[in-house]
């Protein structure tokens, strides 16, 4: 049974002629125990995808199974339930609380789970001695390096022992070195069986990943298995492009993408246009199709 | 909502200390609020225990005659009670024939009969200021345990000459005087001695005795004489033969009265413990209404709970897309907003009983008034700081915790 499983997926912002798609029936099935690298220019839906998963969002179309379970009628308490024991976040702007210290950063899933205060503090040193920053424990985070703010970050996500990690662009603000200090974190995370979701720019981090997947325009366009420690193939064609998130590298990471990737998507350019008209026919043919029903 | 834990009320204290120019300002509101509410209260009760007090001194076993209906036949009638207020008014329904009926009912010792009577008084040919001339009773001093200090009251040798016995503050305004025996100013075109000084009478605000020190007593004959009987007579103090015929005499005085006004109980037969009464809910009308003015203000420092509360929500909307993501509930968000405001409130709640008991201590050196604070006033004053919190923390923190925790996420 996969942990995580979109089954027709779509996303849409807006109304009428407004109308944007940010997720193009999506279909993912994830198996307990993989990690995922989701790559793909901004804007291609990898955000939307994760919050998604995340029960940050909710889908507007297509059903989401988590654990074998809808989760799409959940009331949003549930959902809270549901994001605070089997999902820990991990942001690329680190998103600790300034006002709390690295311990009670950590500490405070553990708070929202009613664990008594001392407890609460005892486990978050435990998971803070495990990311190796048992040392800034009473440090407001403003006092940590970028690397150090990620790795509290991580152990916050970690402190609640769940099984889905999501990472988005967790490297993306951070230097080579720490980057490299984040990566063998979630390598040592997915060691232990954790579901890790990685989105990144950067292709050299698919060595960490035992799938990629490539996203363009709400779709999933490439799925690949890799092992670990290789870069993915479909990565490799676009290594040449400076992994970033500024708009302008973007474009060039689309324009490269478009003719590395293989598949349907030959000619993106025009086709891409097309694509999107019908497939917001389609849309609009399936909402009408659920009306009648 | 659940008991706050000390941890969570230390991370509201650590938030409301982030800011801290806002956070005073708004605890400040409160403050003005509570001591306004707190200090009103205490003063309205020191006076009616200045007054009650009072009315003991001047004899359990005094009854009050007066015109209207000072109470209703259920207990005290606030708005009839407040013509205790203006007691010396023009309209009376009390008639000499009363003053007779009265004083020939049995088990009346004494009989006092008080009216005012409006006129100028002139010292030396010069008219002097506006005071009190009331016609009274020759047995007053008994009635009231009140005593002269220099002369005498009149009695029945010279109750029908024109002699006057005066309080302490009338005879320094009139003859600039402590002790003006044997003056002489003149009234309605006659002449009148004055004949004895009395004691100060003990003065607190709003009762009767108060405008005593400045007032003239005539003779009620006098009175009656030199205005042709068209005084009224607001008053009727009477005096029973025996303490424990009280209850008799004043049902017999009431019995009697209702006879020789045709059945109409257009007068009121007080005891003390009446008037006390009668007193006390003008007195509860007036604080509960002041107090309702003074509760404005904390309804003020309330709304400037709320709009912290919203500006705080607002700074911290990436805050709070941060804890939802973690796995905080609505319910989480928006105890932890309520708790910041009562935080605030309650602190303010609690300088402001400080704030007032200083206050008190102010008003009862420099002023005669005597205010009380009991614990009643202080638990009240905290507990309803603590329910300002709640109510208009809560509007704002239930905006919190709606927050979609995406574009809450999204926020800069």
């Amino acid at each position: 049974m996969p942990i995580i499983e979109l089954r027709d997926v779509s996303k849409l912002y807006g109304f009428g002629d407004a109308t944007t798609v940010a997720l193009d029936e999506v279909n993912l099935s994830i198996e307990e125990g993989e990690f995922i690298a989701v790559m793909g220019p901004s804007g291609s839906g990898k955000s939307t995808l994760m919050n998604i998963i995340g029960l940050l969002d909710r889908p507007t179309h297509g059903n989401y199974l988590l654990n074998g379970r809808s989760v799409d009628r959940l009331r949003p308490r549930r959902r809270a339930k549901a994001r605070r024991d089997t999902i820990g976040f991990v942001f690329q702007s680190f998103n600790l609380l300034p006002r709390l210290t690295v311990l009670e950063n950590v500490a405070l899933p553990l708070a929202y789970k009613g664990v008594s205060l001392n407890k609460r503090l005892k486990m978050a040193e435990r998971i803070l001695e495990r990311v190796g920053m048992q040392e800034r424990e009473y440090y407001y985070p403003k006092q940590l390096s970028s690397g150090q703010t990620q790795s509290a970050a991580i152990a916050r996500a970690l402190v609640n022992n769940p099984k889905i990690i999501i990472a988005d662009e967790p490297t993306g603000n951070l230097d080579s070195a720490a980057s490299r200090l984040v990566m063998e974190l979630f390598a040592e995370i997915h060691r232990t069986g954790t579901t890790v979701l990685l989105v990144t720019h950067n292709p050299e981090l698919t060595r960490y990943a035992t799938r990629v997947v490539y996203m363009h325009d709400g779709d999933i366009i490439s799925d690949e298995h890799t092992d670990l420690g290789e870069v993915a193939k479909t990565a490799r064609k676009v290594m040449y492009t400076i992994p970033t998130t500024s708009e302008e590298d973007d474009l060039a990471g689309v324009s490269a993408l478009m003719h590395a990737v293989p598949g349907p998507r030959e000619h993106a350019r025009p086709k891409t246009k097309k694509h999107k008209k019908s497939s917001r026919k389609n849309s609009h043919a399936r909402a009408k199709k659920r009306v009648k029903v | 909502m659940t008991l706050p834990h000390r941890h969570d009320i230390n991370l509201a204290i650590r938030a409301i200390r982030a800011s801290k120019g806002r956070s005073f300002l708004t605890v400040l509101g409160i403050v003005i609020g509570i001591v306004a509410v707190v200090s009103i209260v205490d003063i309205s009760q020191g006076v009616k225990q200045q007054v009650s007090g009072q009315i003991n001194e001047l004899g359990k076993n005094l009854i009050t005659i007066r015109p209207g209906q000072l109470l209703d036949k259920n207990g005290a009638g606030i708005v009839t009670g407040l013509n205790l207020l203006s007691p010396f008014g023009n309209v009376s329904t009390l008639t000499q024939g009363d003053v007779q009926t009265v004083s020939s009912t049995y088990g009346v010792k004494d009989s006092v009969p008080l009216t005012t009577v409006s006129g100028q008084i002139t010292v030396d040919g010069q008219p002097s200021a506006s005071a009190l001339v009331i016609g009274a009773g020759d047995q007053l001093p008994a009635a009231l345990n009140q005593s002269i200090a220099y002369g005498s009251f009149f009695d029945s040798t010279n109750d029908t000459t024109n002699v006057a016995v005066i309080g302490q503050q009338a005879a320094l305004s009139l003859f600039d005087e402590d002790i003006p025996l044997g003056h002489q100013f003149s009234f309605h075109g006659q002449q009148f001695i004055v004949l004895g000084i009395f004691n100060q009478f003990d003065t607190a605000p709003l009762s009767l005795n108060a405008n005593f020190n400045q007032a003239i007593f005539i003779p009620y004959q006098v009175s009656e004489q030199i205005t042709n009987n068209a005084a009224p007579i607001d008053e009727i103090l009477v005096k029973p033969n025996n303490l424990k015929q009280v209850d008799t005499v004043a049902a017999a005085l009431n019995k009697n009265l209702l006879n020789s006004h045709g059945g109409q109980q257009d007068f009121s037969v007080l005891k003390q413990n009446q008037s006390l009464a009668v007193t006390s809910s003008v007195l509860n009308s007036l604080t509960v209404l002041i107090s309702v003015i003074a509760g404005i203000s904390l309804l003020v420092g309330g709304v400037g709970i709320m709009n912290v509360t919203l500006v705080s929500v607002t700074d911290r909307t990436r805050e709070i897309g941060i804890r939802k993501a973690i796995g905080a509930t609505n319910r989480q968000i928006l105890d932890q907003f309520v708790i910041e405001a009562m935080v605030m409130s309650i602190t303010g709640g609690i300088i402001g009983v400080i704030f007032s008991l200083i206050v008190d201590y102010v008003l009862r050196v420099t002023t005669s008034l005597e205010p009380v604070i009991t614990w009643q006033i202080i638990v009240i004053a905290t507990g309803v700081s603590l329910l300002v919190g709640i109510v208009f923390g809560a509007l704002p923190a239930f905006q919190a915790a709606r927050k979609d925790p995406i574009d809450a996420l999204r926020y800069e």
